[in-house]
């Protein structure tokens, strides 16, 4: 590691668990504290990854020097993890001990920290001081800006001089953050592309039987323009009836769609759902107005003389 | 009550220009029935179409009550039509899905009107054209002379001062028919205005006057 800080290219490098920055790794466990009880993601590291990866502390330190012979393991936790643990308290200096081998105790905290990029949940972490443990494999290298790819090649050459049968490989964080967000973008936008043709789909066929519907009652809108509607009362009742419709409809298929956060379906927060139910509900009228907007507007424009001729 | 001054009517496609009706002038008073004859395709309903502004005229000027109304804009010929004219159709245009009660609520739908001020007045409405025993009937249950009399509670429901009447008789029988006319006469001795469109000789020498229509020419 003092090799590789000694690069002139290298501006900070700290070694990590396995579950670095934009990664597929992960490693959960649960923390106990006056009986709360939550899950979080322990990143092991050293003292420099607050530089290498601009964590700024929003209370207390980063673990360092002074912490290598305390008694109690130095843990900085993230904020979330303080509304789950300690909230409305202060977090520094408090000792959480899960067994007799896991005793930490809180020297710092950063502010939200979303490891896995920003479409993943806001969700408990915490950072502990790195164990000379076999698995904790990774060094994250934070370079000066105009760092080329020279140095990529002379600094693996040099890791792998070091030991004997040493392999490395190099992953840019850039990449790895690109990879995950396409986890999360592909899929949404396949959907999207899904859902915009439904949409498609079922607004052309709701405007055709729509059009058709009232361009079949013609003669009734000629006749309640005799008897003092007005165009606007003429559109606005087509529109009322297709909302009401649509209510109807809504109704029903609210009843299958609140099961979702009622019965914690794949595990996502209940605002995630009820949010996604009101853009539905929403997207579900306007779609419902558009189609009706036009063919009642056009029928309403008919003179009533005209369309009392209809039959 | 209606004064129409040279009004004619034209209707043009991309071809054809069609002169349905040539500087028509005549006046309507308060209280008269008045009835218009001609043959078929003459400008009958079309004339009757201007006077109830179901239409617009190509060009003349009509004036009801007093009002000149060809430069009224929507709303105002919606609360004109609504107010003051009753329409009579000779098919009924009766909503089949809709009860006799709520068929003839529905220009009373268009004022401002409780929905129990609606119900009173359609019941008397049907009480008036004795059907006062078929309100909850559907139109399909009914007959055509009944279906008539429930076209005449709609149009009386809203107390105008004017019925304009389209071949009332047509699509019914002599006995129908007498009784139908029986009935608008009765309301013109109330003191509606009437204006009514028919093709029988009979039925327009019991009313106060009569305009003979030709080739969309008034020649009487």
């Amino acid at each position: 590691m003092q090799r590789i800080r000694s690069y002139p290219e290298v501006e900070s490098a700290s070694r990590m668990s396995s579950n670095t920055p934009f990664s597929m790794s992960n490693m959960n466990n649960g923390i106990t504290y006056n009986n709360v009880h939550t899950m979080a993601e322990f990143y092991r590291s050293d003292e420099a990854l607050a530089q290498t990866l601009d964590l700024k502390l929003v209370a207390g330190r980063w673990f360092g020097p002074q912490d290598r012979a305390a008694q109690y393991t130095p843990l900085v936790i993230n904020r979330k993890f303080q509304e789950k643990l300690f909230p409305n308290e202060n977090p520094i200096g408090k000792v959480i001990k899960q067994d007799d081998k896991h005793v930490w105790k809180v020297v710092g905290m950063v502010d939200h920290f979303k490891g896995k990029g920003e479409f993943t949940g806001n969700t408990p972490a915490v950072f502990e001081s790195l164990m000379n443990t076999d698995w904790d494999k990774n060094i994250l290298i934070k370079t000066r800006p105009g760092t080329d790819a020279n140095f990529e090649a002379r600094l693996v050459k040099e890791v792998l001089g070091v030991g004997q049968g040493w392999g490395a490989e190099v992953t840019y964080l850039t990449e790895s953050r690109k990879n995950q967000h396409n986890l999360t973008l592909v899929p949404v936008i396949v959907f999207v592309i899904i859902s915009t043709f439904l949409l498609i789909n079922v607004g052309l066929g709701l405007f055709g039987i729509l059009n058709l519907n009232i361009a079949r009652r013609k003669s009734e809108i000629g006749l309640r323009r005799a008897m003092g509607a007005t165009e606007k009362t003429v559109s606005m009742q087509f529109l009322g009836e297709i909302w009401v419709l649509a209510t109807f409809s809504l109704l029903l298929g609210l009843l299958f769609a609140v099961q979702f956060p009622l019965m914690n379906v794949f595990d996502m927060d209940a605002n995630i759902y009820v949010l996604a139910i009101i853009a539905a509900v929403g997207v579900i009228y306007l779609l419902v107005t558009l189609c009706a907007w036009y063919p009642s507007r056009q029928a309403s424009l008919v003179q009533p003389a005209v369309a009392l001729h209809e039959e | 009550m209606i004064k129409l001054q040279n009004v004619e009517k034209v209707y043009r496609t991309s071809s054809v220009e069609t002169l349905a009706l040539n500087n028509i002038n005549l006046t309507v008073n308060r209280g008269e029935f008045v009835s218009i004859m001609g043959p078929s395709g003459c400008g009958k309903s079309t004339l009757l179409n201007i006077m109830g502004l179901l239409d617009e005229p190509s060009s003349g000027h009509i004036e009801i009550d007093g009002s000149r109304v060809e430069r009224y804009q929507d709303k105002a010929l919606a609360q004109l039509r609504n107010q003051k004219l009753g329409f009579i159709f000779q098919s009924f245009h009766l909503i089949n899905d809709l009860s006799v009660l709520d068929n003839v609520e529905i220009p009373l739908l268009y004022r401002d009107s409780t929905a129990k001020q609606r119900r009173e007045l359609a019941q008397q409405a049907l009480e008036k054209v004795g059907l006062s025993n078929r309100m909850k009937h559907f139109p399909k249950q009914l007959s055509g002379g009944q279906k008539q009399r429930v076209a005449i509670a709609r149009a009386i429901v809203g107390q105008p001062e004017i019925i304009l009447a389209d071949e009332p008789t047509g699509n019914l029988d002599s006995a129908m028919g007498n009784e139908i006319l029986s009935i608008l006469q009765k309301l013109n001795e109330d003191g509606a205005t009437i204006v009514m469109v028919t093709h029988d000789d009979a039925m327009a020498k019991r009313t106060h006057r009569l305009i003979r229509l030709f080739d969309g020419t008034q020649v009487q």
